[in-house]
């Protein structure tokens, strides 16, 4: 069953219990679609939820997490839907998932790489996990996937050792290992973070290129509005563990409803989009989580909080079919959770 | 690696040179006529002071230090060793009787304290913030404050005098097979391994610990890998390195502990001997064996370093 | 003014570390262990009428009880008093070994760290290979030249126990002088030897007291092994390794326990306290460094 989405999370609530039972909500009802053959871009400020929200997709959450509510639904091509909250974090099924179907990229292309073993080794990993297929042919496949990915004299390289290679060359690799296995869904989280201005944007425009070579989703995660701009066809804005706005491209960036995106876009600068304009920061800091106020979170740093704001938590409202957003002031049609 | 190799041997011979040139230097520093140690005791007994002379002239006793000291250091490597002054014996056959009898015991020790560091590091880091991992890390620090003696003593009174389950004293017969008296073995090896056992449950655990936190697991993670080959061959490969760093550091205290446990033992090696020299004031023979264990606990250390860098691949370059 | 205020911050930190290590049971016990032992050790002559030395022929390896708590050993000398004096002796030596071996590391490690260039190098090798060589042979080798002696003993500690804090210190010099804070200092002209007492060595502060404890409690493991094989102190002076001592010969493992039993079991107590403190104040003071 073929749907227009490859992905729907529904309420999607992710919970770390810390300390004396005490529990940290990093992500309190997350809920948002990415349309199949699309790019959506995931931004928010650093702690806001956004790379939790990746890692329970994948469920690579650290053993403490625990995920009480909500569902993850992946509609594979040619397969069945799985809820993916519900599956065991270390089972059959979310392995035959991972690296095969969804692929993940992780911010720090230093770390994520294992250092004792060369990057020929790696990569085939992913392959041989999932299918039969001798170590010469796995090989054959990653040379070629890393000539895709314009690494110079790949058939030699991938003997060399992660040390060996640059920042921006070990997150191609990282790229390589993702896409080795044709996956529906790569989710990148931060993918460009750890590396050189220059090299951010390379490793952009070959994500954009493979991703229109092989027809795979992608859910880019970033706090970079600039790269949003660049690439995404969706954007989900968030804040406190909660989607405050999603919509098109389009929607988000021409008519941005959501104060919290409006202070977004007016406090960076972004390439070909209001040039002229101050540059004003968001006032105030993102409150502790574990002091939460009890109505809407921006509250306390939006310029149009009124009474209403600081008792009631916003819902989901819907301003056109493509436009959600989580603000008492918007009109529209009124959506669940 | 076979580059490597050579570099790390390189390293070691100013190193060897350093050693010798220390123990050359006390050998001077002490008291005793030189002849004596030089010859065995019968070939000197009735010779007129003239005769001496002649004789310490013609060995060239009378030369610079430096000549006499390459003249001593070539013939230590040829095996010529010179004679304890005590009971007239070569000290070559000394060494070649005793030491190897020490080697068996450090290397028993060594093979003891990794295989249940290792076992018990990874059970603390796996069931991590259980009663396991906090009896681990406890008994752990147990483990690094009792005195290995003290740890013999005890494991000789429970272990042979009250269960005599094993022999509390000795090497066991020069005619049994290796096998036989491999009885003889366990207490004194374990004696001396505890403590580097406890240090590496310690070490272990926390390298694993470490590792686990790591991207690079998270990415065998999202690779689909199951958990087993998760933590085979990405955390605990890793988690080996600095591991073997450790054992590499602890390994000097390891020969030096074998000479105490010998005592308690009642073991028969070169430690044992070497404590019979000092009080007897057998200094050729106490500083040639100090010499040779020296060279002992550098070539173990190598052997690890070659491990380390069979594991890590950013060492060997 | 601003003289004042640090001092504000500097305490606070301090309360805050000192909090930490009460929260910490197991550091607390070290602590409680160690101080426990170490006050019976200094108030030895009010714990025990008996002196550690004094022979009584009619009191020959009498078994616990009555006047003598630990028995007398095989010359008639109180266990008690040789424990409790014995403890102050060890104590002393395994301080006085750590402390100068730490001060010796912090100075040398300083220097190296700072300057870097042909001298660091030369104590780079020299750490290397007093570090393979077994300090127990060392000790040995020192004995043949110094001959026996406490302060011999110490000598040999101090000569080995610099190198973990001079690899520590160098270390955190090397990593500290690249930092933008150091290069600041520079900037402003700030004398070097300023830079380096005022701006780099209170950060290696943390894990260098951690190492004195470490190393305290390893040298006093020593003396103990030491003393035992003979090798240590002189056999008149009653330390915890020479009152063990009488273990060596097997009959007396098990006719005469508590002439090792006590002994063996203070050295155990008062390292394992030291060790538990030590792990608790990495805890705080260190707290990459597991």
């Amino acid at each position: 069953m073929a749907t227009e989405y490859i992905l729907e999370i529904n309420n999607l609530k992710t919970q770390f219990v810390v300390r004396r039972r005490r529990v940290v909500r990093a992500v309190d009802g997350v809920t948002f679609k990415v349309r199949r053959g699309k790019i959506l871009g995931l931004v928010g400020e650093s702690g806001c939820g956004k790379s939790v929200t990746a890692h329970s997709i994948m469920r690579l959450l650290p053993k403490t997490a625990v995920i009480p509510e909500g569902s993850i639904l992946f509609h594979p091509e040619g397969g069945e839907s799985v809820d993916m909250a519900k599956l065991n974090p270390t089972g059959r099924k979310i392995r035959s998932i991972r690296g095969n179907e969804i692929s993940m990229i992780f911010q720090d292309p230093m770390a994520s790489l294992n250092p004792v073993y060369n990057i020929g080794d790696q990569i085939i990993e992913v392959l041989r996990e999932h299918s039969k297929i001798t170590k010469k042919e796995a090989l054959e496949r990653a040379v070629r996937m890393l000539e895709l990915l314009s690494i110079p004299k790949a058939s030699e390289r991938i003997k060399d050792y992660p040390h060996q290679f640059s920042g921006g060359m070990k997150q191609r690799v990282m790229i390589a290992m993702g896409l080795i296995c044709r996956p529906q869904l790569l989710i990148a989280d931060e993918p460009t973070t750890a590396l050189d201005v220059t090299i951010q944007a390379q490793i952009i425009e070959l994500i954009k290129e493979m991703q229109s070579e092989f027809g795979f989703s992608t859910i880019i995660i970033t706090h970079n509005m600039g790269i949003v701009a660049d690439m995404a066809d969706d954007v989900a804005v968030m804040y406190m563990g909660k989607i405050v706005e999603f919509g098109t491209k389009e929607d988000v960036f021409l008519n941005p409803l959501h104060p919290y995106t409006q202070a977004l876009l007016k406090s960076v600068p972004i390439l070909g989009n209001a040039g002229e304009d101050k540059l004003i920061p968001i006032r105030g800091v993102t409150p502790d989580p574990s002091e939460m106020p009890p109505g809407c979170a921006f509250e306390p740093r939006c310029d149009f909080a009124t009474e209403a704001c600081k008792t009631c938590v916003p819902g989901r409202v819907g301003v056109t079919d493509s436009h959600i957003v989580r603000c008492v002031h918007c009109i529209g049609e009124k959506l669940d959770d | 690696m076979l580059k490597y190799f050579f570099k790390r041997l390189l390293v070691m011979i100013p190193m060897m040179l350093a050693i010798s040139l220390l123990v050359f230097g006390a050998l001077e520093l002490t008291p005793g006529d030189p002849l004596t140690a030089q010859f065995p005791p019968d070939q000197l007994v009735g010779m007129s002071q003239e005769d001496l002379d002649a004789l310490r002239e013609a060995v060239g006793l009378n030369d610079p230090m430096l000549v006499r000291y390459f003249r001593w250091l070539i013939a230590f490597f040829t095996g010529d060793m010179g004679y304890s002054i005590q009971t007239g014996t070569p000290i070559s056959q000394v060494i070649s009787y005793l030491l190897p009898q020490t080697v068996i015991l450090a290397a028993a020790a060594l093979l003891i304290s990794t295989i249940f560091g290792l076992i018990f590091g990874i059970i603390a880091a796996t069931k991590h913030n259980t009663i396991w991992d906090y009896l681990a890390s406890v008994i752990g620090v147990i483990g690094i404050s009792m005195p290995e003696f003290f740890i013999g003593i005890v494991a000789i009174l429970i272990f042979a005098i009250n269960l005599g389950w094993l022999p509390a004293q000795g090497r066991g017969s020069a005619d049994a097979t290796f096998i036989q008296n491999l009885r003889y073995l366990i207490l004194p090896a374990s004696s001396l391994g505890l403590s580097l056992a406890a240090a590496l449950t310690r070490y272990t655990r926390n390298s694993m610990m470490d590792v686990m936190n790591q991207d690079y697991v998270k990415t065998a993670r999202a690779k689909g890998l199951s958990e087993s080959r998760v933590f085979f061959k990405h955390v605990f490969r890793n988690a080996l390195m600095p591991i073997s760093v450790l054992i590499f550091l602890r390994l000097p205290m390891l020969i030096g502990g074998s000479v105490v446990i010998e005592q308690v033992f009642g073991y028969a090696g070169i430690g044992n001997r070497l404590l019979t020299a000092i009080n007897s004031s057998d200094y050729q023979l106490v500083l040639t064996i100090i010499l040779m264990l020296s060279f002992v606990a550098l070539l173990a250390s190598l052997l690890i370093d070659l491990v380390t860098a069979l594991l890590d691949p950013r060492v060997r370059l | 003014m601003s003289e004042n205020k640090k001092k504000i911050v500097k305490s606070s930190l301090a309360k805050e570390n000192f909090y930490k290590l009460l929260h910490n049971r197991l550091a607390v016990l070290g602590f409680m262990l160690m101080f426990v032992i170490l006050m019976a050790c200094i108030l030895a002559p009010l714990l025990t009428p008996h002196s550690p030395t004094d022979l009584n022929l009619r009191h020959m390896g009498k078994p616990p009880g009555g006047e003598h708590p630990f028995g007398t050993d095989k010359l008639g000398r109180d266990v008690f008093a040789r424990v409790l004096y014995g403890g102050r002796i060890s104590i002393a030596i395994g301080l006085s070994g750590a402390l100068g071996g730490m001060i010796l590391g912090v100075i040398i490690g300083s220097f190296c760290g700072y300057y870097g260039g042909w001298l660091d190098a030369i104590f780079v090798k020299i750490a290397e290979l007093v570090s393979v060589f077994p300090q127990l042979l060392l000790v040995m080798v020192m004995r043949v030249i110094l001959g026996e002696g406490i302060k011999n003993l110490i000598i040999i500690f101090v000569f080995t126990g610099w190198i973990a804090t001079f690899r520590l210190v160098r270390g955190r010099f090397f990593s500290l002088r690249e930092e933008s804070f150091v290069e600041a200092c520079r900037a402003f002209g700030i004398r070097s030897s300023s830079i380096v007492f005022r701006h780099i060595l209170p950060n290696c502060l943390g894990p260098v007291i951690v190492q004195l404890t470490l190393n305290t409690a390893g040298f006093i493991l020593q003396e103990a092994a030491l003393s035992f094989i003979g090798m240590g102190v002189p056999s008149g002076t009653p330390t915890w390794g020479n009152t063990i001592n009488a273990a060596k010969e097997l009959l007396n493992i098990t006719n005469y326990p508590w002439l090792w039993v006590a002994p063996g079991l203070a050295i155990a107590f008062f390292v394992l306290g030291v060790n538990f403190f030590g792990d608790g104040l990495r805890d705080v003071l260190d707290p990459k460094q597991q």
